[in-house]
């Protein structure tokens, strides 16, 4: 049994984000393994512990506030879960809340949980269209494509990122970095959603749910065909041919 | 600027024709072109519109209103100007007024009734003086293409502010809309749908005006429609729906669409719709009370909005081979996830079609694809026999209907939108769908004529399914 955890889809889901939830969903239920999906909203019980994959999303500033303000009474909670091996998926604002701090427009320093070691400044202009980046899983490189949609700069500190941007802008469209990953916490400003048609990405974090609970098992392969056209097709728009090298 | 104005009418209106003549709508150019002529084309003309100007701005339902709108006052007996579907921003509005001008630039005509824009309401009001503004909603809609909720709502209220007459016909169930009558220059009137047999209790699909928009109090329903519309009021200050002038309180579904008892100024009346969805009562009340707000005979209202048909694009009838095909536009989750009911509630067999871009027009972001609810598809499989799928993002409806459930073997991906149609067509199955987003839209339009007879439905009216838009607010 997989426990996945869906972090406040009342108050942020933008841009199919539930996608992800659903992907992860199925890919489990393809290979016979069962899942329950909990909704967890504003002072929602929840026991981290307990959750194999926590997903959170990304909103507009008010929402954000509110979540933030949230998400800092479980702050303690959260940080033995994600030390326990917690797999995690933070997209869009979901990943800036996990930082530092996010700097707004007028110069207002909002808070994060200070979780991960990066900060986030509003931008002057949006980065918005489509992404190819190359992740590094386990020294393999997997080419992943989604859309973009923020306002917000990232910058990481002491953080190592998801992967390089080949196309597109990723965290701030400067460093050529995106996303950012500590232990089984992986951010992204990708859209798409991320995980459906980046399909090995996906079975890389069930592979590390069920590696946390001990369960000595293999995952069945699956076949991918879908899934692989419909990444190659955006890849290949933005000049990148193959999934992996 | 007699001369200015005649050159501007030429060229608009010659460009209008040979776009015509290339099979194009020919919608904005014209105006674009008149307005570089002389720029104050629009101004002049809109200037000789004899009674009134009607403005109809929101998320949805802007073209059924501003349709039912032009046939209850063409039944009055009134020459009436309107843009078409679509042509919703400066350009489209001002294409209007020059195919309409005779080339001595006069316009003839008693009323205008324009569908405009969130983003073009400060262009337009800027040139054109409307004594009545409708505002019929506000969700997100793709947000590549629009701005932040909040920002619209406020570029409105700047617009508004402009005005010195003007009655504005609100919505009263939608927080987002009924906060406008705070403005003090000009009278509100609303509309609203009262509580019914379907209203919801707890709505987790709510993602806009959860809060209020004077205090920033989370707000409480005593029940919902769709999406934030409903009943909802502020514990905190006085903001709560307002009693509606128009108000529909009870609906049922007929044989050919729905029959509502519908309170207006204490009177009962019975209002017939020829369409289904709760969208459509309120751009039938949202019609209704600009009609009465004109003075136009309650009767002639009623039976006029009685007979309203859907407009092209929405949902065509075809027959392939005695086979009937469906053709339905679809820009936004609302929208196709009321087509995918249509879909799934009609009977037998069916194959489908599905055809995504994403351009500019579409949206560039197609990740609201995974906001639709196509596991209702996936659930009863067996009366689909194919899913063929098409456009630049092919590929990714494909990815979607798999996991909605729906069994890869009878997904095709075919990027060659001829025989993409041309098989879908020719399915086994007793009747076929076809679904396609904005731009991909008139490409399958002249493919699907040349294969198949078009035939004018009777019930099959599905007026909501383009005009809707919930999608995506825009992130930080
Ligand atoms: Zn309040």
């Amino acid at each position: 049994m997989i426990n996945v955890c869906h972090l406040y889809p009342d108050l942020l889901n933008l841009y199919g984000d539930r996608g992800n939830i659903i992907a992860v969903k199925r890919r489990c239920q393809w290979r016979g393994i069962p899942v329950s999906v909990l909704e967890v909203s504003l002072n929602d019980d929840v026991d981290f512990m307990e959750q194999d994959f926590v997903f959170i999303g990304g909103g507009s500033d008010r929402e954000q506030n509110l979540i933030a303000a949230d998400l800092l009474k479980r702050k303690k909670e959260l940080i033995k879960a994600i030390e326990n091996g917690l797999v995690i998926l933070a997209i869009c604002g979901g990943y800036q809340l996990l930082g530092k701090y996010y700097l707004a427009g007028d110069g207002e320093k909002i808070p994060g949980l200070g979780i991960m070691d990066f900060y986030t400044r509003s931008g002057d202009k949006r980065l918005v269209g489509n992404v190819a980046v190359e992740i590094d899983i386990e020294g393999f490189k997997l080419k992943a494509a989604g859309f973009e949609n923020h306002s917000g700069q990232t910058y990481l500190g002491n953080c190592k990122p998801l992967g390089k941007v080949l196309a597109g802008n990723g965290n701030n469209g400067k460093d050529g970095l995106e996303g950012a990953r500590y232990k089984n916490v992986f951010c992204s400003y990708l859209h798409g959603p991320l995980l459906p048609k980046n399909a090995r990405l996906t079975d890389y974090l069930i592979n590390l749910a069920i590696k946390r609970r001990c369960m000595n098992i293999a995952l069945d392969p699956l076949e991918a065909d879908i899934e692989d056209q419909a990444c190659l097709a955006m890849l290949g728009r933005l000049g990148f041919g193959k999934i992996t090298n | 600027m007699k001369l200015k104005l005649f050159a501007a009418i030429l060229a608009g209106k010659t460009v209008f024709w040979l776009s015509r003549l290339r099979g194009n709508k020919g919608t904005s150019l014209p105006g674009l072109v008149a307005r570089k002529f002389y720029g104050d084309s629009l101004r002049v003309l809109a200037a000789q519109v004899r009674k009134e100007i009607i403005v109809v701005s929101g998320t949805n339902g802007k073209t059924t209103t501003c349709n039912m709108i032009v046939g209850m006052l063409m039944d009055a007996g009134y020459d009436t100007i309107a843009n078409r579907e679509g042509a919703n921003m400066i350009t489209g509005v001002t294409t209007s007024f020059i195919l309409s001008a005779d080339m001595g630039g006069n316009i003839d005509c008693d009323y205008a009734v324009l569908e405009v824009d969130e983003a073009s309401m400060p262009k337009v009001l800027a040139e054109v003086t409307p004594s009545v503004v409708v505002l019929t909603n506000f969700f997100r809609d793709q947000l590549d293409r629009y701005w932040e909720l909040d920002k619209i709502i406020r570029v409105i209220r700047d617009a508004l502010s402009t005005l010195k007459r003007a009655t504005l016909v609100l919505n009263a169930d939608d927080p987002l809309v009924s906060q406008f009558s705070d403005n003090k220059l000009l009278p509100s009137v609303f509309y609203g749908l009262g509580k019914h047999q379907r209203c919801i209790k707890t709505n987790s699909q709510t993602r806009e005006a959860k809060f209020c928009p004077y205090c920033g109090e989370q707000l409480i329903y005593d029940y919902f429609h769709y999406g934030q519309l409903g009943k909802y009021r502020c514990p905190n200050c006085y903001f709560e729906r307002p009693d509606p002038f128009v108000e529909v309180l009870e609906t049922v579904t007929t044989k050919k669409g729905m029959e509502c008892r519908l309170i207006y100024d204490n009177k009962d009346v019975l209002l017939n719709i020829r369409a289904r969805g709760l969208y459509n009562v309120y751009n039938a009340m949202a019609a209704l009370s600009v009609g009465l707000r004109l003075g136009v005979d309650v009767d002639i209202v009623l039976e006029s909005l009685g007979k309203y048909r859907t407009v092209t694009g929405r949902m065509e009838s075809y027959v392939y081979h005695d086979k009937p095909a469906f053709l339905i536009l679809v820009k936004n989750p609302t929208g196709f996830n009321e087509a995918i009911a249509t879909l799934a509630a009609a009977e037998g067999a069916k194959d489908v079609f599905i055809a995504i871009n994403d351009n500019e027009a579409d949206g560039l972001d197609i990740s609201w694809l995974w906001d639709v609810d196509f596991e209702l598809l996936g659930e009863e499989s067996s009366s689909y026999l194919c899913f063929i799928c098409s456009g630049q993002r092919g590929e990714e409806i494909a990815l979607r209907l798999k996991y909605a459930g729906i069994p890869p073997g009878k997904i095709t991906i075919d990027r060659n939108i001829k025989t993409a149609i041309g098989n879908a067509l020719s399915g086994r199955a007793g009747s076929t769908y076809l679904f396609t987003t904005y731009t991909a839209l008139w490409p399958v339009h002249k493919i699907i004529k040349r294969l198949a007879t078009e035939e004018i439905a009777d019930d099959q009216c599905l007026s909501s399914v383009s005009g809707l838009a919930e999608s995506v607010r825009r992130p930080r």
